[in-house]
């Protein structure tokens, strides 16, 4: 069995060979395996079962001085988080799209590397990644307060604001699905570390009509739906499951029941994610890494999981913390005989 | 419903313009304005962190409580300042070193304004030595520090290391909270307290000078 058809047998709701993998790291974390493994690029090490395709935070202009901008104007600053960064001023100071022009979805940018990808990793199971993909995208455009309270003062504005954004995502998912790719991977990180940033009642409001109408266009493709959506938000799962969520990510154990939710949702969703990275892999021991990858692992037997860090990894990992699980899960019996 | 009443309601319905009103309205009706600051914006703000903590209100009827509540504050300051009233107590606020995420940090600054505190915000990217620096300028009762990240959570251990160093230990208490932050982590340190949210570290904040 190839990785891609591994991915397909677990969110198809049949038992595996073995559980996936998908992990991610950032650069601090990346470049310490690198080191280790004495290679410039750790994938062949990694092996990990996704190819993520497209761009998961977007495409950068450098601006120098640590600053880069997106193609929707928004400017990061990158001194202190080199990875995504942080929203440097406001592009919609005021709430109204009249002065502002959504840049080009089909961007060659976000496709050029599919085919020469593709045809490098063949073997793994191809994602098409939109990050920042709802709230996300407009919160960094209006800035994080002013959005939320345009729930309340500029509910139309809002609503255009989303409907906009979604009709940027679905010009792209259109073009991506030209390409042979198995998913669409979306990013928004709707959750605080206890429920929902907006709350559930602007979430289905706002949010879970637009999402229905990205999804569907997905679906309507024959492919599946990916979300990864940081915080305790598994009260939406039920309805996102119900407008064709396939795979749930980045499934945190410190703000969510991991182990109930699989038993609950085995069959209807797949978990990615798992493994703590706000305590056991930066604090934990190697004894504790591998104690809780068993138990991932065991829960993960009969399908329904790929399992991966709950975050990219950040560079307060111990080296020998990530090379604890990276054995372990490449270890695994059904994966050795393949 | 009577004018106090009134504008409890407006501030718990992030109603500004209603708030301020109501404000100017209750000074010229002549209602002291220390009544009008505790058992108006005050207590609408408790209520608002009773409804957080109750899973009624989330993060944006928080911002358009806190918003409406400031808006009445703004007029009756220098009324308070005028009756010689004094904030119940003074806190400085910052997020740790090597984190720019401000949000969480924010919603305490409200909060605490909402029961009543002076909130002096040192921003994000705060170090140790700031911290020093504001406690021995402003002389709070409290100081809270926010991270969000596994990576710059250590930093407050260092600013507890650094009130110790300044000898400021006794004379203020630390308070810390944001996602990856728990009490356990608050007592490894040696902090005084942790809050899992804003409306909690409003509350602890005020037993805390209630004790």
């Amino acid at each position: 069995m190839t990785k891609r058809e591994v991915i397909h047998t677990v969110l198809d709701g049949r038992t595996p060979p073995y559980v996936p993998w998908s992990c991610g790291f950032t650069k601090e974390a990346r470049a310490k395996l690198e080191g280790h493994f004495k290679l410039l690029d750790i994938e062949e090490a990694l092996q990990n079962h996704i190819l993520k395709l497209g761009s998961d935070i977007g495409i950068f202009t450098d601006l120098g001085d640590n600053h880069v901008q997106d193609v929707f104007g928004v400017v990061w600053d990158r001194s202190i988080d080199k990875d995504i960064g942080n929203v440097n001023g406001c592009v919609l100071p005021e709430p109204t799209l009249q002065h502002y022009s959504f840049p080009d979805p089909l961007d060659r940018r976000f496709f050029t590397e599919i085919p020469d990808r593709i045809a490098r990793y063949g073997d793994r199971f191809r994602v098409f990644q939109i990050g920042f993909s709802l709230y996300e995208r407009a919160w960094t455009l209006r800035g994080m307060q002013n959005l939320l309270m345009d729930f309340y003062d500029h509910p139309e504005f809002v609503q255009s604001l989303l409907e906009s954004i979604a009709d940027y995502n679905i010009a792209q998912i259109q073009e991506a699905l030209k390409f042979e790719i198995d998913a669409i991977y979306f990013g928004d990180d709707w959750g605080q570390q206890s429920g929902l940033q907006m709350g559930p009642k602007l979430w289905h409001q706002f949010i879970y009509p637009v999402l229905k109408r990205m999804y569907s266009v997905v679906h309507a493709a024959g492919r599946y739906v990916f979300i990864h959506s940081c915080g305790d938000v598994d009260e939406v799962f039920d309805d996102l499951i119900g407008i064709g969520l396939n795979c749930f990510n980045p499934f945190q154990p410190e703000v969510m029941e991991v182990e109930s939710l699989m038993k609950r949702y085995r069959g209807r969703l797949t978990f990615h994610g798992g493994l703590s990275t706000q305590r056991t892999l930066p604090f934990g021991t190697v004894e504790d890494v591998r104690k809780e990858m068993k138990r991932l692992l065991k829960m993960g037997a009969r399908g329904g999981y790929i399992f991966a860090p709950a975050h990219d990894l950040e560079g307060d990992v111990p080296l020998e913390n990530m090379l604890a699980f990276i054995e372990l899960v490449q270890n695994q019996p059904g994966y050795r005989e393949q | 419903m009577n004018l106090l009443d009134d504008l409890r309601k407006n501030v718990i319905d992030g109603d500004l313009n209603a708030t301020q009103g109501l404000v100017n309205e209750a000074l010229v009706e002549n209602i002291p304005p220390e009544e009008i600051l505790m058992d108006g914006l005050i207590a609408a703000m408790t209520e608002v962190g009773r409804m957080f903590e109750n899973g009624e209100f989330f993060i944006p009827e928080m911002l358009v409580s806190a918003r409406a509540m400031k808006g009445g504050l703004a007029i009756l300051r220098p009324q308070l300042a005028a009756a010689n009233i004094k904030a119940i107590g003074k806190v400085v606020i910052g997020t740790v070193q090597g984190d720019l995420h401000d949000i969480g940090k924010n919603l305490v600054g409200m909060m605490l304004e909402g029961a009543g505190f002076e909130v002096i915000d040192l921003g994000v990217d705060v170090s140790p030595e700031k911290y020093v620096a504001a406690v021995n300028e402003y002389h709070p009762d409290l100081i809270g520090l926010s991270a969000l990240l596994t990576t710059t959570m250590p930093r407050m251990k260092d600013i507890v290391l650094a009130l110790q160093a300044a000898s400021l230990q006794d004379s203020v208490k630390v308070m810390i909270g944001g996602a990856p932050v728990t009490q356990q982590y608050a007592t490894e340190i040696g902090a005084d307290m942790y809050a899992q949210d804003a409306a909690s570290a409003a509350q602890r904040a005020r037993q805390l000078m209630q004790a």
